[in-house]
């Protein structure tokens, strides 16, 4: 059994107008990973890579033990793959999609497969050019699961689909992990399905991996602060202060090192604590992303 | 090189192009049987290869501008991440169109040479230049061949179509002033000369030329999307 | 057995906290019983569509708290303690109870006001059942 589904190792990626700058990123097996990121951060590219569909510029790839993109053949045997430019053949059935794949992967389950035909109201003598954008999306996903890969590398698969189809599509993601030895890479910019499923969590931001771990911790370490200054008392030093705001006499602070004695350390400095708010993970993004680019630009 | 995969792709874009290519076999068929019929009429004969080149090029450019047509359908992406590496990718879309084009070529060019050797009458002279040119268009199918598969753009592929056929008549006329060639076009035997030996194996050694820029291009590629 | 527990995306909580608090509901009531099998971290994991982390920290915070017991390979269960049920109860009303006198106090209420309010709820909870 492999330790890491997914190992970059300082990769890096030159556009005209991009640069994808020493990634590094460890997917553990049986982990579902969430890839979060704003439009043009390099969330694509990064999965790009990783299906040897993008050679990197430097660095080392390894998916599932082999090493991309020239052992890419060999890989993509246990590896399903959607991404959101993708299409199927438009004047082709599904069922001559799902004839075809079959044909290709030994460990296709055509039981399997019948069931997500049910499940994700499909009819498999469409033609994909008479579906709708969801059920293209929802017939993409059949196929990728279908196989039964090992590893599953969704590029915003639910970007553009109805509540129910995500719903569905969502539902079959975790049935994936049922199966322990597999592992589930997705991006997404919707972080309230990110927050929800996902164990570890990963931020991207213009070419740069700004942080990767696992979902509770993250979770656990972010908090905003709301505090009363008495007046003439400056704010005590608190670890891992990403910003503040507020006004003066009542500045949130948002910091990303909480621990409860800081609670403790605020009152005995003189300080009052009015809240301790937990942060979605929405929130966590956008002030880590904001925090970054501020200390760039500096 | 996994043999399997590579069929398996040829078969799934000789299925997805099935119609034009079986209309254009249709046609070659056809034309066939019209060349055989007029073989009286020189004229007609030499109409009726025109007509079969068109067809040609029209019916292996359906097939041939499938690697165009995999970018602009945005289907890259689903043949990439089967598991396939890009050396078997080209060499599916390369056999692929080509080996259609070439079971008519063969087909045709065969029915022409035998209809001027059996034709009692017809300057069997006419071969060696027969020859060229038919060399000559297997060229230019291969040149949109590896256009269409290095560049993936309708863009490009259509402009090597033109440039093909252009080249078809530039070179066509060109050697017609051949001595050896033009010369001998009204003998009644044939006259396999030195130069149509060298013309040849020029065609074929662009040919292979074409080809492997080809696959070094593609092995060179660092962005497939 | 049957899950029937719902996670809520809009309650403002972690949905630890939410798992946490149907679970001891449950056992609560009884509706799980004592030495019960509870599903396994990854089976509820992908019922409730939540992280297998999340779940697991849920089970770890429970087992902490004495509400549930994890066999090492054999998934975990309701702990056997037959007092458990009316225990958590009886622990949820006392935190009741902390918030009232807290918010109580912060309304400067007397110990008598307090009292007074508390036979009021009792009785109108008496009118509505009967």
């Amino acid at each position: 059994m492999i330790d890491a589904a997914v190992e970059f190792s300082g990769v890096s990626k030159r556009y005209t107008h991009f640069t994808l700058d020493r990634i590094d990123l460890k997917l553990p097996t049986g982990c579902i990973m969430g890839f979060v990121g704003a439009n043009g951060a390099g969330k694509s590219t990064t999965l790009r890579i990783l299906m040897g569909l993008v050679h990197q510029d430097a660095g080392s790839v390894k998916v599932l033990g082999h090493a991309m993109p020239e052992q890419q053949a060999t890989a993509k045997r246990d590896i399903g793959f959607l991404s959101e430019d993708m299409r199927l053949y438009g004047s082709a059935t599904l069922a001559w999609h799902m004839g075809f794949v079959r044909s290709i992967y030994p460990h296709w389950d055509s039981k399997y497969a019948e069931d997500l035909l049910r499940r994700f109201d499909l009819k498999c003598e469409q033609k994909i050019k008479g579906m709708s954008h969801g059920q293209r999306v929802k017939a993409a996903l059949l196929l990728a699961l279908a196989r039964r890969p090992r590893l599953l590398v969704l590029d915003e698969p639910t970007t553009g689909l109805d509540p129910i189809a995500r719903r569905e599509v969502l539902g079959e993601l975790m049935a994936v992990l049922a199966d322990e030895e597999r592992t589930v890479l997705f991006s997404s910019h919707n972080t309230l399905e990110v927050e929800q499923i996902s164990d570890q969590i990963t931020f991207i931001d213009r070419g740069r991996i700004l942080e990767s771990s696992d979902k509770e911790t993250f979770l656990d370490r972010w908090r905003r602060l709301r505090l009363v200054l008495p007046p003439n008392t400056k704010l005590p030093g608190l670890p891992g202060v990403v910003n503040v705001d507020g006004s003066g006499r009542l500045p949130v602070v948002t910091t990303n090192r909480f621990e409860p004695t800081m609670v403790s350390a605020c009152t005995e400095a003189g300080v009052a604590v009015q809240a301790v708010d937990v942060m979605t993970l929405e929130e966590i993004f956008v002030a880590r992303v904001q925090s970054q680019r501020e200390g760039q630009a500096l | 090189m996994n043999i399997a995969m590579v069929s398996r792709l040829i078969c799934k874009d000789w299925y997805l192009n099935r119609v034009g290519i079986l209309a254009s076999l249709f046609a070659g068929v056809v034309t066939l049987g019209m060349v055989a019929a007029m073989h009286r009429s020189q004229l007609a004969l030499i109409l009726g290869v025109i007509v079969v080149v068109t067809i040609l090029i029209g019916m292996g450019a359906m097939v041939m501008i499938s690697a165009a047509n995999e970018r602009r359908q945005q289907t890259l992406p689903f043949v990439m991440t089967l598991p396939i590496s890009y050396r078997e990718y080209t060499t599916a879309k390369i056999v692929g169109g080509m080996l259609i084009f070439l079971v008519l070529w063969v087909a045709l060019v065969a029915d022409i040479v035998a209809t001027i050797l059996l034709t009692p009458g017809f300057p069997h002279g006419l071969i060696p230049f027969v020859v060229i040119m038919a060399v000559e268009i297997l060229m230019s199918t291969c040149l949109i061949t590896a256009v269409s598969v290095t560049t993936e753009a309708h863009g490009w592929t259509v402009a090597s179509a033109q440039v093909g056929a252009l080249s078809l008549n530039v070179i066509g006329w060109s050697i017609v002033r051949l001595p050896e060639i033009g010369g001998s076009m009204k003998s009644t035997t044939v006259q396999w000369g030195g130069t149509a030996t060298t013309l040849v194996a020029a065609e074929l050694a662009t040919i292979v030329f074409m080809l492997l820029i080809t696959f070094f291009v593609q092995a060179h590629k660092k962005d497939f999307i | 057995m049957q899950t029937s527990i719902v996670i809520s995306q809009t309650d403002g909580r972690p949905m630890y906290l939410q798992i946490m608090e149907q679970i001891r509901q449950r056992v609560g009531t009884g509706e799980w019983r004592p030495g019960e099998q509870i599903p396994s971290i990854r089976a509820l994991a992908i019922t409730l569509q939540v992280s297998v982390i999340t779940v697991k920290r849920a089970y770890l915070e429970l087992e902490r708290e004495g509400v549930i017991v994890t066999q090492h390979g054999k998934g975990s269960i309701v702990a056997p303690d037959p007092h458990l049920g009316p225990r958590l109860y009886r622990e949820e009303f006392e935190e009741h109870l902390r918030q009232v006198s807290r918010i109580a106090a912060l309304l400067g209420m007397t110990e008598e006001e307090i009292v007074e309010k508390l036979r009021d709820a009792a009785l109108q909870l008496e009118t509505e059942e009967s």
